[in-house]
C-alpha cells in the first residue's frame, strides 16, 4: 500500500526531539505500517463510504505547518503560580520531564488502530496544559487549531495534566480545512487529546469541530481520572464530511467522575463515528454519557458506545444514551450502545433512541401562530438543548447556538 | 450435612460430577439404548448418503443436503462469536437413531425409550393437557401424535421428515426459504445433516388452541442433533408450538444445532416457546426464524437455562405490511454457562410494530450475552420498535454484556432501547428480611419478581419447572 506518508517525514518532524520521544514515534510507525487500511468488513467501518479515502495522494511534508495553533494568551499571574499553556514545540523544548511522564500512556505507540499509530508517529503541533496542586483557574483556557494546505494532513497534538486539587476549563476548536485540492482527495485530520486529571482535580473540556466539507477527521481524545477527580465534556461536532470519534475516560480512581456530552448536526454527504468507551477500572466511580445527533438529507451516522465494569469494580454507576433525531428518509442512522460488566455491586443502564420529531408537538406550536418551518426549527433546537445547556463557558455555548441553528435553519 | 437440593439430587440419582450446581439438574442421567443406525464420526458426504438411504429422501433433498454441507466446509464462523473456536466437529457423531420411525402410539415406542421419557416426566397423561406430543431422541422422533380433535380440522403435526414425504409440495414452498444453507455456518451444517424436528401445518381458518408440544432428547455421547423445524401457519390461524429440551452429563461435547423456520401468514398468530435446559456439556447453537405476512403476529418465547454455550437469536422479519413481532427472552447462565442469547427484528414493511423483552441472570461465574439487532430498512415507514433489556448480576464472578445493533434507514421509525444491569439491591434485601423473610428467600423472592414478566407468559406447567431451575441455581448464592 502506498501512502503520501514516509518515514523521512518522520525523521525530519523529529529532529532536534528526545530520543524517547522519537522512538515512541517510530514504533508507532511501525504499527501504522503493519495495519491495513479499515474496509467495509470492519464492522465500525462497514457503514460508511471511505473509497475517497486515499491516502496516496496526500502528503505531508515537514517544512510547511499545516496546523497553526492559537492559545488564549495567560496572565503573568498564573505564569508565575506555576501553570505552563504553551505549543507543544515549546513544551518539548522545555518541559520534556512532564512529557516524558505522560505523552503517550493514553493513545500508546502499539495501539492497533490505523489512524491512531498515524497521529502518534507524525503528530506535530499542539498545545500543552499544566495546572499546579491546588490551584483553581476561573478563566478558560482556549486553544484554536487552524488547518490549511492542500491535499495535506494534520496532526495536533493536546496534553492536559490537572495536578491535585486543581481546577482548570479548556476551550478547543478545530476549524478550518483546505479547498478541494487538484486530485480531488480529500485532507486527512487526525488530532489527539490526552488528559490527567489528578486526585480531587476538575478539569471542564469543551471541543468544537467546525472543518469545512472534503477534510477527512479522526480524533482521539482519551482521558484518566484519578480519586475523586471530575472531568466534564461538551463535544460538538458539525463540520468535516467524515468524521471518526473516539472518545474514552478511563477511571482509575476511586469517587472519579466523568460527564461527557456531545452534540452533533449532520447534513448533506457527512458521515459521522462516533465511538464512545466509559472504561472503569475501579469502583465508587461514575460515568454518565449523553449523544444527542440531528440527522437530515443523506447524512449517516454510527455511534457505538461500551460502557466497561472490570472485576472487583464494585459501586460502579454508569449511564449512556444516544439520542437521535431524523429528519428525512435518505439518512441512515445507526446506534449500537453496549455494556460488559464483570462486576456485581454497580448500576449500569443505557438507552439508546431514533426517532423523528412528533406530530403532536407540531401542531400545538402551529395553533400557537408558528409558522410549519419555525416551529420545526424550534423543536429541533430544544432537542439540543439538555447538551449545550451543559457549556459553562457563555461565549461558547453561544457560538455552538450559532452553530447548530445555522445548520439547523438552513434552507433546503 | 447436605444442603436441600443434594439430596433431591440424590433421590433422583443424579450422576452429575459438579454436586454443588449441577446436582440440581435432574436430567443429568443417560440411559443405555442401542442405536440401530449410527455413523462414523465427523461430517462427510459420505454420512449424508447413508442418512438418504436410511430416509428414502428425494433427489432434491440429497443434492441440498450435499450442497449445504459444502457451504459449511468453506464458510468460517463470524468473527464476533467468540468461544466456539474449542468445537471438534470431527469428533461428533451426526446420525444415530434407536428408533426406525416415529410411533403414532406411545405404546409402540421402545420400552427403553419409554422409560427414559418416564424419567424426565413425559408420560402419556401429558398428552391429555396438549394437543400434540412428540419425543424426539437422537436424531429421529420417537413418538409424534396429535388429539383426534385437531387432526379433523385438518391440522398436521409430524415430524419432519414424515412432512417431507406425506406433504411435499408444503413441504418444499417453504423449506429453507427463511433460513437458507447460506445464512450461517451453522445453519449450513443443520442443512447438511438435519433430521426429526416438526412439520406443523395450520390449514386456513384453523384456530388451534391446545399447544403442540415436543422434547428433545440426546442420549448418545459426542453427538450432533439437528432437528429442523417447519411450521406454516396459514391465513387466520392461531398456533402454540412449545419445545423443551435436556441431556445427559458426560465429559465431552456434544452439539445440538436447530433450525426453526416458521411462516405466519396474513393475519395469523403464532407462539413458539422454548424452555431449553441442555446440561452444560451441550453446545446450543441455533437458528430461529419467522416470516410475517400482513398483519400476522409472532411471538417468541425463549427460556435459556443450561447449555455450556447457547447461541440464538429468534428473529421476525416483517415482510407484509402491519406485522407485530415480539420476542421474549429469558436467560440464567450459571457456572460453566454462557448464555449468548438476543433476538432480531427486520423490517422489511411499513406499519410494523415490535418489541423484546430481556431478562437475564448471571450467577456462579456465568455469562450472560444480550446480542440484538433491528434493523428498519428504507420501505418499512411507521415502523414503532421497543427494546428492553435487563440483567441481573448475582456475585463478582459473573459477567453480563449487551450488545444491541440498530439500523436505521429513513426518517418515520421510532426506535428505542433501553437496557440495564444491577445486582440485587441492598434496600429490597433489608426491606424483606426486616419483615421476617430469611435472605434466602429473599433473593429467591426478588430474582423471581425480576423474571415474572416472561413466566408469566409460559404455560403453567412450564412457570412452575423454570421457578423450580432458578431457585436451585440461586442456592448457595447467598453467602
Amino acid at each position: 500500500m502506498t501512502t503520501g506518508f514516509t518515514q523521512q517525514t518522520l525523521e525530519a518532524i523529529s529532529a532536534g526531539e528526545p530520543s524517547w520521544l522519537k522512538s515512541q514515534r517510530l514504533s508507532a510507525w511501525k504499527t501504522f505500517e503493519k495495519l491495513p487500511l479499515p474496509t467495509r468488513r470492519d464492522l465500525e467501518w462497514q457503514r460508511f463510504d471511505i473509497g475517497a479515502l486515499k491516502l496516496d495522494k496526500v502528503s505531508l511534508s515537514a517544512d510547511e505547518p499545516t496546523i497553526h495553533e492559537r492559545l488564549s494568551p495567560l496572565s503573568a499571574e498564573l505564569g508565575r503560580k506555576g501553570v505552563i499553556f504553551c505549543d507543544m514545540a515549546t513544551a518539548v523544548a522545555k518541559h520534556a520531564d512532564v512529557l516524558k511522564e505522560h505523552l503517550g500512556r493514553s493513545i500508546a505507540a502499539d495501539e492497533p488502530a490505523k489512524f491512531s499509530a498515524l497521529h502518534a508517529a507524525l503528530w506535530r503541533n499542539g498545545a500543552f496544559l499544566y495546572v499546579p496542586s491546588n490551584l483553581r483557574i476561573e478563566q478558560p483556557l482556549e486553544v484554536v487549531y487552524e488547518f490549511s494546505g492542500q491535499n495535506t494532513a494534520g496532526f495536533p497534538h493536546t496534553l492536559v495534566v490537572v495536578e491535585p486539587g486543581a481546577e482548570a476549563t479548556l476551550v478547543q476548536k478545530f476549524v478550518g480545512g483546505p479547498r478541494v485540492g487538484t486530485n480531488g482527495a480529500p485532507s486527512i485530520h487526525a488530532s489527539g487529546t490526552e488528559v490527567f486529571v489528578r486526585e480531587g482535580g476538575h478539569l471542564h473540556y469543551i471541543s468544537e469541530q467546525n472543518f469545512s466539507p472534503n477534510v477527512y477527521d479522526f480524533t482521539l481524545k482519551r482521558a484518566r481520572v484519578d480519586r475523586d477527580a471530575e472531568i466534564d465534556w461538551v463535544l460538538g461536532m458539525f463540520g468535516a464530511s467524515f468524521q471518526r470519534y473516539d472518545v474514552q475516560c478511563i477511571m482509575e480512581g476511586e469517587g472519579g467522575t466523568s460527564f461527557m456530552y456531545g452534540v452533533g448536526v449532520l447534513d448533506h454527504h457527512q458521515q459521522f463515528g462516533q465511538f464512545t468507551r466509559q472504561h472503569h477500572r475501579t469502583g465508587n466511580t461514575t460515568s454518565d454519557l449523553l449523544f444527542k445527533n440531528v440527522l437530515r438529507d443523506t447524512a449517516i451516522s454510527n455511534y457505538a458506545g461500551v460502557i466497561k465494569v472490570e472485576k472487583n469494580a464494585n459501586g460502579t454507576n454508569a449511564y449512556q444514551a444516544n439520542r437521535n433525531l431524523v429528519l428525512s428518509k435518505e439518512v441512515r442512522c445507526d446506534t449500537r450502545p453496549i455494556l460488559e460488566i464483570e462486576s456485581n455491586q454497580l448500576r449500569c443502564t443505557h438507552g439508546a433512541t431514533v426517532g423523528q420529531l412528533e406530530e403532536q408537538q407540531l401542531f400545538y406550536l402551529r395553533s400557537r401562530g408558528l409558522t410549519p418551518e419555525l416551529a420545526r426549527d424550534v423543536l429541533i433546537e430544544a432537542f439540543l438543548d439538555p447538551v449545550l445547556a451543559r457549556i459553562q463557558v457563555e461565549s461558547v455555548q453561544q457560538e455552538f447556538a450559532r452553530l447548530v441553528h445555522e445548520k439547523v435553519v438552513r434552507k433546503a | 450435612m447436605l444442603r436441600p437440593y443434594q439430596q433431591r439430587a440424590r433421590a433422583m440419582g443424579a450422576t452429575s460430577p459438579e454436586p454443588v450446581l449441577r446436582g440440581a439438574y435432574k436430567e443429568g442421567f443417560h440411559d443405555d439404548i442401542r442405536a440401530i443406525h449410527k455413523v462414523p464420526k465427523g461430517p462427510s458426504h459420505e454420512v449424508i448418503d447413508y442418512m438418504c438411504d436410511v430416509k428414502g429422501e428425494p433427489a432434491w433433498m440429497r443434492a441440498f443436503r450435499h450442497r449445504s454441507l459444502d457451504i459449511f466446509l468453506k464458510h468460517d464462523l463470524p468473527a464476533w462469536m467468540p468461544g466456539l473456536r474449542d468445537i471438534d466437529y470431527d469428533a461428533i457423531t451426526y446420525y444415530a437413531s434407536p428408533v426406525e420411525k416415529s410411533a403414532r402410539r406411545w405404546e409402540d415406542v421402545p420400552a427403553e425409550i419409554r422409560r427414559t421419557y418416564d424419567k424426565l416426566g413425559i408420560a402419556k397423561e401429558e398428552q391429555k393437557l396438549l394437543g400434540g406430543l412428540g419425543a424426539q431422541i437422537d436424531s429421529e422422533m420417537a413418538y409424534h401424535n396429535i388429539q383426534e380433535s385437531l387432526a379433523k380440522k385438518g391440522v398436521v403435526f409430524l415430524s419432519c421428515d414424515d412432512g417431507l414425504k406425506e406433504y411435499p409440495e408444503i413441504f418444499q414452498e417453504h423449506f429453507a426459504k427463511s433460513v437458507p444453507p447460506e445464512d450461517n455456518k451453522l445453519a449450513a451444517l443443520n442443512s447438511a445433516f438435519w433430521s426429526g424436528g416438526s412439520f406443523v401445518y395450520i390449514p386456513k381458518g384453523v384456530k388451534c388452541d391446545i399447544p403442540l408440544s415436543v422434547y428433545f432428547r440426546i442420549n448418545a455421547e459426542q453427538f450432533g442433533q439437528f432437528e429442523r423445524t417447519l411450521i406454516v401457519c396459514d391465513d387466520d390461524t392461531f398456533c402454540h408450538y412449545v419445545e423443551g429440551c435436556s441431556a445427559p452429563v458426560y465429559t465431552t461435547n456434544s452439539l445440538h444445532s436447530a433450525v426453526v423456520e416458521i411462516f405466519v401468514k396474513d393475519r395469523a398468530r403464532c407462539r413458539y416457546t422454548t424452555i431449553q435446559n441442555w446440561s452444560t456439556d451441550v453446545y446450543n447453537l441455533v437458528t430461529k426464524r419467522a416470516y410475517l405476512y400482513k398483519n400476522a403476529i409472532m411471538e417468541w418465547v425463549d427460556g435459556n437455562l443450561g447449555s455450556k454455550r447457547t447461541v440464538k437469536y429468534p428473529s421476525c422479519y416483517m415482510v407484509g405490511e402491519g406485522a407485530h413481532g415480539e420476542i421474549l427472552s429469558l436467560a440464567s447462565a450459571d457456572k460453566g454457562m454462557w448464555q449468548d442469547a438476543g433476538a432480531k427484528l427486520v423490517f422489511h414493511a411499513p406499519n410494523c410494530t415490535g418489541r423484546i423483552n430481556s431478562k437475564s441472570i448471571s450467577g456462579h461465574g456465568g455469562r450472560a450475552s444480550y446480542r440484538g439487532l433491528v434493523q428498519v430498512n428504507e420501505q418499512a415507514r411507521n415502523c414503532r420498535v421497543q427494546v428492553n433489556c435487563d440483567a441481573l448480576i448475582l456475585d463478582p464472578v459473573s459477567r453480563s454484556d449487551t450488545y444491541p445493533v440498530m439500523e436505521i434507514d429513513g426518517d418515520l421509525a421510532t426506535v428505542e432501547h433501553e437496557a440495564s444491569v444491577s445486582n440485587i439491591s441492598e434496600e429490597q434485601l433489608f426491606y424483606l428480611m426486616s419483615r421476617g423473610v430469611k435472605k434466602e428467600d429473599a433473593v429467591s423472592m426478588i430474582v423471581n419478581g425480576f423474571i415474572e414478566p416472561i413466566v408469566k407468559e409460559l404455560p403453567m406447567e412450564f412457570a412452575v419447572e423454570i421457578n423450580r431451575l432458578i431457585n436451585l441455581q440461586m442456592e448457595g448464592s447467598v453467602g
